[in-house]
């Protein structure tokens, strides 16, 4: 674990010297933050569907561990966005489809944690919660595609197309390390989180016992 | 330096941003961390109340 935490630190804290002045770079924190609430709903959407079709209690705890994460990054990437949108567009907030479809998901994510905790039997809130889960994941395409179907203020994809990125090299390759960094970063939180939530759901169990001692 | 903090005017939005951003990276670590301690303390009180 601090081995992930240690290459975790080399790769997102190494761009963070890089030489580029300007509004863009805002794109080191808000693309990343922005691509990994999308990822972690994606995540959660997948565990979530594993825990209904196969009933097993795992996906249900790796899909509640998604969520507290998910939650965090698409704040991050909804404010990072409104201090870049300030000097750019001029005002904090416009009511445009993917700024409005990120906010959606930021509610999806409140509604599953919402869910979760208003259930008491474990086993109901974990179907209950996969469904929205599930149903939400429609909003992740929405999100990624908002950009081409309608017209919107935010600009299109200059990394995610097919053929070449339209970035230049020397910006594009700490965006991909720090792209790749956040997604270390992600599956280290929840690999820690999702202990967390097994050792809570089973604490009756004999492992538990053997884990602790 | 200064040039540098300035960012060509843009600072003042970029440095909260940055803050913002790392800020939930290093909190999600910490709220994951401490999750985990507290899922292990209560896991063990359970299991000196059973012996």
């Amino acid at each position: 674990m601090a081995m992930v935490v240690a290459l975790y630190g080399g790769l997102v804290l190494a761009p963070a010297d890089y030489q580029q002045k300007d509004a863009f770079r805002m794109v080191y924190v808000h693309a990343p933050t922005a691509w990994l609430s999308l990822m972690i709903y994606t995540t959660m959407a997948v565990a979530a569907a594993v825990g209904l079709v196969w009933r097993m209690k795992v996906a249900h705890a790796a899909a509640a561990a998604c969520a507290p994460i998910g939650a965090w990054f698409t704040v991050a990437a909804l404010g990072t966005g409104m201090l870049w949108g300030k000097p750019m567009w001029g005002a904090y907030w416009v009511w445009d489809p993917r700024l409005t479809a990120e906010l959606v998901l930021l509610f999806l994510y409140f509604g599953y944690m919402g869910l979760r905790a208003g259930i008491e039997d474990p086993v109901k809130a974990d179907k209950a919660s996969a469904m929205l889960a599930v149903v939400g994941v429609v909003n992740v395409p929405i999100i990624k595609f908002s950009v081409e179907w309608w017209n919107s203020l935010h600009q299109t994809a200059t990394v995610m197309q097919l053929g070449k990125p339209k970035m230049d090299g020397d910006m594009l390759w700490p965006l991909l390390l720090m792209l790749l960094g956040f997604a270390l970063y992600f599956i280290t939180v929840l690999l820690i989180r999702l202990r967390a939530e097994l050792l809570r759901r089973e604490r009756n169990a004999s492992w538990v016992r053997e884990v602790l001692t | 330096m200064n040039e540098f903090l300035e960012m060509g005017g843009y600072g003042k939005y970029l440095w909260p941003a940055f803050a913002l951003g790392f800020g939930v990276v290093v909190l999600n670590l910490v709220l994951a961390l401490n999750s985990l301690a507290t899922a292990k303390q209560d896991a063990r009180r359970r299991m000196e109340m059973k012996l």
